[in-house]
């Protein structure tokens, strides 16, 4: 390894002093810093990242024997033939897809609009950031008790509120059909904030000259939004789009510590928690993760394809 | 980079900070004006409205919890602190975590600036294709290393201690990435004049680059500290034992253990979620900054 400077790499070394080069290297305090610095941080990396990550592909492949693993036969894909077989499998998928959806049509419109609101306000746009961003920092554990609460069928808030208003009451996360509105409607309170932070900070950094042009050439609010606003935001949108999948489908904490009725907050990554450390299927519940992780990678590369700008300014 | 780059680079970080007087999307009449503040004040309300339930809900008893149809308790009582502190262990939960939680911000500052400083300001051999490996970590779904992590921590007897959560928090891929990019934007020359003037690398580091990246580390120390205040699902695949529980493990025990006592789970969450908001008023600029300087940037 050769460690320079940027400015002194600008020098050229001569071929034939290569010796003398490695040497001159050697000599250099900034050589020995680096070292200093990679060689611990890339151990570490090592140990807790590039060794688990290719401990995981070794296990999604055998049959975990927990008592005795380096001896753990090798089955090729049979957990993943398992993982496609297995009906509690499918009904995970499809109740995390739903809730993707839920949360992703319930954020980003909602996102876009507070944000526009945000950026319109000359005086206390601090302040409104702050409190609407409150929900964000708060622990999803704390999170999900307080809205159990609030969400109780018979004695929660929610309800005494629908029935001030003359509306049918609900059982919320008690109930099969609504548990898993009821649990997005919560992510979408808990992660607006965030959203908003990231699009009011994109939309500031759109040219004002953009929308004086526009104006001039008698483009009205709505024109505006859609022509000058939506597609000079595309990169943060894009952004926000494949960050809100990523997440939403790896969630875990509200589903866990809310308990919905039935299965119907029984997630993925609920799945592969279960099967690990409940069922002790380490194979099964690993190959069950690379499912998730290949399913987000491709609806990343999707997303990027569909959404990418074309431009740049 | 030149004078150009850096003058637009920290412009645009202007910007973030202090953003134009108003940006007219919206049109200027009066109902263009009050429009948005009717909007953002009921967001507002729906934001705090659940805290102040909480709030009121701690003092309140499970009777009139679940009864009463007013907002502040009209007997007020301190009980559900009592029973919260002196049942579940929650004293003990705290200063677990908050050691996790101090010990891994600590440790993420140290590593992210030296990382960051490094690899955006020295040039060696591969430096662009090992940055690359390492950010495509953050694409790997924590689900993915979830066991084979847990196997690895038990291996090296850290499994059940608060050790083994603090071991796999010491490097941040996210604030090598923050503290980087920002690094970038520090001229050559201040480095450079450090080093003509025969101060060691180390100095050059402590002294002249980490005073000029306040911004990101601050931005960086409350996200790792709030990160591991609230983190979950790796203390509960770690910690076992009682008295080894975070704060979120032992709150989310609550709801096996006193089934439908909301009066303990509010208390209990506002013990939790209080140190948050004290910091987060404190640090909320450095916060929201930080994730506006991740959006911008990536």
């Amino acid at each position: 390894m050769t460690t320079q400077t940027t400015r002194s790499s600008a020098l050229p070394v001569p071929r034939r002093n290569l010796g003398t080069a490695a040497a001159k290297t050697l000599r250099r305090p900034q050589f020995w810093f680096g070292l200093m610095v990679l060689l611990p941080i890339l151990a570490w990396y090592a140990w807790f990242s590039f060794g688990p990550l290719l401990r995981a592909f070794w296990m999604a492949t055998v049959k975990y024997d927990l008592m005795n693993p380096t001896e753990s036969p090798f089955v090729g894909l049979k957990n993943f033939q398992q993982v496609f077989s297995y009906p509690l499998f499918w009904i995970s998928v499809q109740r995390t897809v739903t809730f993707s959806v839920f949360v992703y049509l319930g954020t980003l419109p909602l996102a876009v609009f507070v944000s526009m609101c945000l950026v319109s306000v000359a005086r206390g746009r601090d302040f409104y950031q702050f409190v609407i961003f409150l929900p964000v920092v708060v622990s999803y554990v704390a999170i999900a008790l307080l809205f159990r609460m609030l969400m109780d069928p018979q004695t929660g808030q929610f309800n005494q509120i629908l029935t001030a208003l003359g509306l049918p009451r609900s059982l919320w996360i008690t109930g099969p059909n609504s548990a898993l509105p009821a649990i997005a409607l919560i992510d979408v309170w808990k992660g607006l904030g965030f959203h908003v932070v990231i699009i009011t900070a994109g939309l500031l950094g759109i040219p004002e000259e953009m929308y004086d042009a526009a104006k001039v050439d008698g483009a009205g609010s709505w024109h505006r939004f859609r022509y000058v606003t939506i597609p000079l935001l595309g990169n943060t949108l894009l952004l926000e789009s494949v960050i809100m999948v990523a997440g939403t489908l790896q969630a875990f904490t509200n589903g866990e510590v809310m308990g919905c009725a039935g299965d119907s907050c029984f997630w993925i990554s609920r799945l592969v928690y279960t099967e690990a450390f409940t069922n002790m299927r380490f194979g099964f519940a690993t190959a069950s993760a690379f499912v998730l992780f290949i399913f987000i990678l491709s609806l990343t590369v999707v997303q990027i394809r569909a959404l990418k700008p074309d431009w740049q300014y | 980079m030149s004078a150009d780059e850096i003058r637009e680079k920290t412009d645009m970080q202007k910007a973030i900070v202090r953003p134009a007087a108003s940006v007219r999307i919206l049109s200027p009449d009066r109902v263009g004006r009050i429009f948005p503040h009717i909007v953002l004040i009921v967001l507002l309300f729906t934001s705090l409205m659940p805290f102040v339930w909480m709030f009121f809900g701690s003092f309140k008893t499970y009777v009139e919890l679940t009864s009463s149809k007013t907002l502040l308790p009209i007997n007020w009582t301190f009980d559900n602190y009592v029973q919260i502190t002196q049942r579940v262990g929650f004293p003990r939960a705290f200063i677990n975590t908050t050691l996790v939680a101090v010990v891994v911000t600590a440790a993420t500052l140290l590593t992210s600036s030296v990382a960051g400083y490094v690899f955006s300001k020295y040039r060696f051999w591969g430096r662009e294709q090992l940055f690359t490996v390492l950010l495509s970590t953050m694409m790997v779904p924590f689900a993915v290393v979830l066991v084979p992590l847990y196997v690895t921590i038990a291996n090296i007897a850290l499994a059940d201690k608060l050790a083994g959560i603090v071991i796999t928090g010491l490097c941040s891929t996210f604030g090598i990435f923050l503290m980087r990019q920002f690094m970038e934007s520090i001229p050559n020359d201040l480095i450079d004049a450090g080093r003509i003037d025969g101060a060691g690398e180390w100095w050059i580091f402590t002294r002249v680059v980490l005073p000029l990246a306040k911004a990101p580390l601050s931005a960086l120390a409350v996200f790792t500290f709030l990160g591991n205040w609230d983190s979950f699902l790796w203390p509960l695949v770690v910690l076992t034992s009682p008295e080894n529980r975070t704060l979120p493990l032992v709150l989310a025990g609550l709801r096996s253990l006193y089934w439908s006592r909301y009066e303990l789970y509010a208390a209990g969450s506002m013990l939790t979620v209080l140190p948050v908001m004290i910091i987060y008023a404190a640090a909320s600029k450095q916060f929201v900054r930080g994730i506006a300087m991740t959006g911008i940037k990536a």
